[in-house]
């Protein structure tokens, strides 16, 4: 398994830019968002329409703060400290732009957006929240345009 | 507006969900058609590597450029030619019969009085360091066959961590196979990029190659000024306050030798752990050339400073000197040393330490800690008095650089002789070779980093060089100046 090869001799300096290859990887993915939205689903008092933004946008803001927020490594990489300042959607894939792993990441968050506002019967403040979230936080920072930029020096050090 | 709560009224029927499709504001079905094109223009997009990929100033090269540098390139003869390689290539024909100790036989029948390499405490040939050498080997044979990680680990290894310890008064140390790359995988096991080092510019080479591995930015003090290296960290600290997101996240260094190879001389310790604890840096010290040199009882710069091993992050060592085997360790505080055994490359990725050697290393260890200083004691004098006699005799023909105290001497021609240059100092090793003693000139890489010294003939003092040969290597230095100087 390419993942956990920390400390070994091998090719990866970087396990990060590996591991998104793994067997089942986007199946995990797609299951932990089912399982989110069951769990929302079964809380009694809210509605249809809720429980689908509620799941767009929880998986937004944890994608948003997995893939664009957090920098480096949580193990210590043979990389000499290239991926201190790289967020982890830079470091997928080796900094390669439009891989699959990368086409799949920036098509699930659409496809959740596409399914929440077919479940909230195209209400306007629902459309509002969830396009918002959509676009800031899971559409704009995977384009290649902001590879490794950060606006207003936010979040670089 | 669809509330929280679950309400009767609406209806969340599947046929009721598709009608409201045909309900749904334009805007809407417009944001949608625009992200399924979207999705169906990703789809055919290529994968690609953006240039500045590495972060660097896009030192890719067009293809004109490639096409031009390629038409450009002449080929280099693999012989330079270059007439200073020739004593280098003329020194490999010289070989040696015996121990390489306090004098060296060579197949010619000569045998020289050894001032060149550096056998500081005349292990070479020491019975005891033998006779364990021998029984290790009969032992455990001859190479461990594996890193520390994989099968690479005997108890002689363990023990002599253990005894290296407990000589420099430190938590841990950790055992590494080859001197040379002790310093070069401690330095970039901790200083990665967009970490900073202040370095010694006159540095050995080994450290430079932990410093350029390192991919820190290196700033280099003037040798021994510790009020240049005060000014740098000064405006280091001035720099960091504009901006301290990221000096909070930057690792600061200084990377200093104890007795340094390159110059002779010793570096000021106590007045570096000021400017440490002043300023936050973390001090790495490298003492191949000062352990069993310096100190009173042979444990270094930090004894003879007289400054706490504590103070000092990381002390760094090769054992090929003083203690005349292979190797180097690392010694420090647990917490500091421990990270090497996964980050140290030289570590995890050579094989270990050939147990006959640490076994060697620690009878030699042994035999530092029980003299308590005696054999530290006598080099100290006899360098002492070859620098004293240096400077009384050879004032106007000599000039040398290098503490009194110290075993290691670098000896230059005065501009009142002649030239010093490269061929002239090899002429003279040459003509000692003939006089009966073994002199060498420092040597450096082409591509070493730092200041590039004037050439010199490095001598190397023993502690039991006698009266005589000191007596006939001050002769032959007087004589052959001398001659040089009337032509």
């Amino acid at each position: 398994l390419a993942a956990m090869q920390v400390g070994t001799a091998h090719s990866d300096p970087n396990p990060n830019h590996v591991y998104f290859n793994s067997r089942g990887i986007w199946a995990t993915y797609v299951i932990f968002i089912f399982i989110t939205h069951f769990i929302v689903l079964s809380i009694p008092f809210i509605s249809m329409a809720l429980a689908w933004t509620l799941t767009c946008q929880i998986h937004n803001v944890i994608t948003y703060f997995w893939l664009h927020w957090e920098k480096g490594a949580p193990f210590e990489p043979l990389d000499q400290g290239e991926s201190r300042t790289l967020t982890h959607w830079e470091q997928l894939d080796d900094g390669v732009q439009f891989t699959a792993n990368k086409k799949f990441l920036l098509v699930v968050p659409i496809v959740i957006f596409l399914l929440t506002t077919f479940y909230t019967r195209y209400d306007q403040i629902h459309f509002l929240v969830n396009a918002l979230s959509l676009v800031l936080l899971a559409i704009v920072p995977k384009l290649p345009q902001l590879y490794r930029v950060r606006i207003f020096g936010i979040n670089k050090w | 507006m669809l509330i929280f709560v679950a309400d009767a009224d609406v209806s969340w029927e599947f046929s009721d969900l598709i009608e409201a499709i045909y309900s749904a504001p334009t805007y809407h079905l417009v944001f949608e058609g625009c992200l399924i094109l979207f999705i169906v223009g990703l789809l055919f997009q290529h994968s690609f590597l953006p240039s500045k990929r590495r972060g660097g100033s896009g030192d890719r090269l067009s293809k004109a450029e490639e096409d031009q540098l390629i038409a450009e390139w002449q080929p280099e003869p693999l012989v330079s030619g270059d007439p200073a390689d020739e004593a280098l290539l003329a020194s490999y024909q010289r070989c040696a019969t015996s121990q390489v100790g306090r004098s060296v036989t060579y197949s010619d029948g000569r045998t020289l009085v050894n001032f060149a390499t550096g056998n500081f405490l005349d292990f070479i040939g020491e019975a005891r360091i033998r006779d364990r050498a021998l029984a290790s080997l009969r032992h455990y044979g001859v190479g461990s066959c594996g890193p520390r990680g994989f099968y690479g680990t005997m108890d002689v290894h363990l023990h002599l961590e253990e005894q290296l310890a407990k000589f420099y008064g430190c938590e841990e140390a950790v055992l590494y196979s080859y001197g040379f790359s002790t310093i070069a995988s401690a330095i970039p096991s901790y200083a990665k990029r967009h970490d900073i080092i202040f370095a010694d510019e006159r540095c050995c080479f080994a450290i430079q190659q932990g410093l350029e591995a390192s991919r820190s930015k290196i700033i280099r003090f003037r040798h021994n000024d510790t009020a240049h290296l005060e000014e740098l960290l000064q405006r280091q600290a001035e720099h960091d306050r504009r901006n301290p997101k990221k000096a909070r996240v930057t690792r600061k260094f200084i990377v200093v030798e104890g007795l340094y190879v390159n110059c002779g001389d010793i570096c000021p310790l106590g007045e570096l752990v000021k400017l440490k604890y002043k300023y936050k840096v973390r001090l790495f010290v490298e003492e191949s050339a000062s352990l069993g040199t310096l100190g009173a009882t042979g444990r270094g710069i930090c004894e003879e400073a007289g400054v706490s091993v504590q103070d000092v992050d990381l002390i760094a060592a090769g054992i090929e000197n003083a203690l005349a085997t292979q190797g180097g360790f690392v010694v420090g505080t647990k917490y500091v040393v421990d990270h090497q055994r996964l980050s140290g490359l030289g570590y995890c990725f050579s094989a270990s330490l050939p147990p006959m050697l640490a076994a060697a290393a620690s009878e030699a260890l042994t035999m530092v800690d029980e003299m308590r200083g005696e054999r530290t004691a006598r080099l100290k004098s006899v360098s002492d008095r070859l620098h004293q006699r240096l400077l009384a005799e050879l004032d106007n023909l000599w000039s040398v650089e290098g503490a009194p105290m110290s075993p290691i001497k670098h000896l230059r021609l005065h501009r009142c002789t002649g030239e010093n240059s490269l061929p002239a100092l090899e002429a003279a090793c040459a003509a000692a070779a003939d006089a009966g003693l073994l002199l060498t000139v420092a040597r450096y890489v082409a591509q070493d980093l730092g200041q590039p010294a004037q050439p010199s003939i490095r001598l190397s003092v023993n502690c039991n060089h006698s009266d005589s040969e000191i007596g006939s290597l001050l002769d032959f230095l007087k004589s052959y100046a001398t001659g040089l100087a009337k032509k």
